[in-house]
């Protein structure tokens, strides 16, 4: 419940780092706290409102973190449903069996907070768009995924069709020749972070395996800025690919360790590392540090 | 090599400008040593470590003969009087005689050897210091080491350097984590790749691993110190992209210096306030005038196809 005089942004805020902080939890297996393994454990832990319905910022919360929800069923490993798991005999199928509380926290969220209306951008390449569509596209990624993953659910409907545009690097049209592009196509691919879950794969994958070296370059640009969450989602997309059996030229784990003893310490960039570190580590093992060394 | 004509264009115009500025400090008596120097220069830095500077930029300019006629009139201008302000290189072979184990009177020479401004004496006596162990035992910074094994390649001495374990002991030489570069760094950085390459002339220098490592992550390092407006760094990040070979990053940088250059030329070492002395600007924006000429140089040098060195 919100305090009195608690600005809304707040509000929202908090409930998406109580979010990831249960997800995180999750993913982790933090003993006795919330697993999103189990159906409705997720919405059981979370405050309702007296009408029994999911308040508001919570549903902002789970559209916020979305793909991310299911990050704890995709990397449990004991579960033969996880994609990365070699047993797992549904490895080589796109379809990602998921159920549970998170799957109906979010196709909840995505009911009370639909995706923006289609009319924006839709990536014809005739024209050169102008900026603002680079975050529509952000948007409709996130949306695609989401929907990608909720459609493996009794949640979800039919997969939505991937948008017709990706963020690409390189030049603008009429921008001058030349490796100049790398910093703000990786800042989108930042801001894409949550496609790089196990069980996701389309053009934005496609891009991120073709130019590791940029992600690489973004990561440590993010590094020296000091924008350490930017630099945690794109350590994520190198992670993935790495697990995706592409060669780095940036070493991960180094990147990983130096955020979580210097980041901000939020749940949100401590899942994104978290994550980061199961694609490149696989489950923990007991004894080993959290961060992969 | 593929050239980017709008890259050279706009290089060769900083390039020009910031060597005219020098040009103009000289003439209103800018960079003169006191005439009371003697050869205990209590501060080495600041007594004629500038005048090297300068010999630097200037002799690369006659090296690499891409410059225009009227630039190559201003770079053997710039030479005659830092020659001349050396006392034709007496100043410094009396502080090397004096003080065996110090470097700057061998590196400061170096710069006017490029250019054949010799000095017999100087050159004997160097030969023979190369003979002790005591000069090469001086324990000093890798990159440090570097510059005086480059130095002594230059004027032409007969030591043969492990060239490969010298660069291994750099920063360079381990390719540590990018992001962990710090500003001093980054200046040691560019120096390790402005000595094993001799100033671009040798892009081949850059031990392979190292070489990929440089195109690697240059890009990252010139956008970080541009955002903030180091353009001396920056600058010297450009010469390091020209000595390298083909180069790892586009027009960004050259572009952000030319914006950055004042009218008269003068290229600030950085977004401060530039004083509003003249004598104040020279001194403090001197450095950055001869990393734009060098940087310039060799960046026209390289696309060019670069000079042949003798070895």
């Amino acid at each position: 419940m919100p305090f009195a005089g608690t600005p809304l942004r707040d509000e929202y805020a908090a409930a998406v780092e109580r979010m990831a902080r249960r997800t995180l939890d999750a993913l982790q297996g933090a003993g006795g706290t919330a697993s999103l393994t189990e159906p409705d454990e997720l919405l059981a832990s979370l405050p309702t409102d007296p009408d029994g319905s999911v308040p508001g910022p919570v549903l902002a919360a789970a559209r916020v973190l979305g793909p991310d929800l299911f990050a704890p069923q995709l990397f449990n490993s004991s579960s033969p449903l996880n994609p990365l798991n070699p047993l797992n005999p549904f490895r080589e199928s796109t379809r990602v069996p998921l159920d549970g509380s998170a799957a109906r926290l979010l196709a909840e969220a995505r009911r009370v907070f639909p995706p923006p209306a289609a009319d924006s951008w839709d990536g014809s390449p005739t024209g050169p768009p102008p900026p603002a569509d680079d975050a529509n596209l952000v948007i409709a990624w996130q949306d695609w995924a989401a929907s990608a993953l909720l459609a493996h659910t009794p949640y979800g409907g039919q997969a939505a069709p991937p948008p017709a545009a990706v963020p690409r690097p390189g030049p603008r049209p009429g921008s001058p020749p030349g490796p100049h592009d790398w910093q703000a196509w990786s800042v989108r691919m930042a801001q894409l972070s949550v496609l790089a879950l196990p069980g996701l794969d389309g053009p934005v994958h496609e891009l991120a395996r073709a130019h590791t070296l940029d992600l690489a370059r973004g990561t440590a640009r993010s590094m020296l800025r000091r924008d350490l969450r930017t630099a945690a989602r794109l350590a994520r997309w190198l992670a993935w690919a790495r697990a995706d059996g592409r060669p780095l030229r940036l070493e991960v784990w180094p990147v990983l360790e130096r955020i979580r003893l210097t980041g901000d310490g939020s749940a949100r960039t401590l899942l994104e590392l978290a994550i980061a570190d199961r694609l490149l580590n696989g489950p923990p093992e007991p004894g080993r540090a959290r961060t992969p060394r | 090599m593929t050239a980017d004509t709008r890259v050279l264009s706009t290089a060769q115009h900083v390039g020009s400008r910031a060597l005219d500025w020098l040009d103009a400090g000289r003439r209103n008596g800018f960079g003169r040593l006191p005439d009371n120097t003697v050869v205990d220069l209590a501060d080495p830095n600041d007594a004629y470590k500038p005048l090297g500077e300068l010999a630097l930029a200037a002799s690369l300019v006659l090296r690499d003969g891409v410059a225009g006629p009227g630039d190559t009139r201003t770079a053997r201008g710039l030479l005659d009087f830092a020659w001349d302000q050396v006392r034709a290189g007496d100043l410094l072979y009396e502080r090397q005689l004096r003080h065996l184990t110090t470097t700057d009177p061998l590196e400061t020479y170096a710069h006017f050897a490029r250019a054949d401004y010799r000095h017999a004496a100087m050159e004997e006596l160097l030969d023979s210091l190369g003979r002790l162990r005591a000069v090469h035992a001086v324990e000093a910074e890798p990159n440090r080491r570097l510059a005086v094994a480059n130095a002594r390649r230059i004027v032409g001495l007969a030591d043969r350097p492990d060239w490969a374990a010298l660069a291994a002991a750099t920063w360079l030489g381990a390719t540590p984590e990018p992001w962990a570069v710090d500003w001093m760094t980054a200046y040691r950085i560019t120096h390790t790749v402005f000595h094993l390459t001799d100033w671009g002339a040798r892009p081949d220098g850059l031990p392979e691993p190292v070489h990929a490592y440089v195109r690697d992550w240059l890009p990252v390092w010139l956008d970080v110190w541009l955002e903030i407006g180091q353009w001396d760094l920056a600058a010297e990040l450009l010469a390091v992209d020209a000595c390298i070979g083909e180069p790892a990053t586009g027009r960004q940088g050259w572009e952000a210096l030319a914006t950055a250059q004042h009218a008269d030329g003068l290229l600030p070492r950085d977004s401060e306030p530039v004083d509003a002395d003249p004598a104040h600007a020279f001194r403090d924006h001197q450095h950055t005038a001869v990393v734009g000429v060098v940087a310039a140089t060799i960046t026209l040098s390289r696309a060019l196809g670069g000079t042949p060195v003798a070895t």
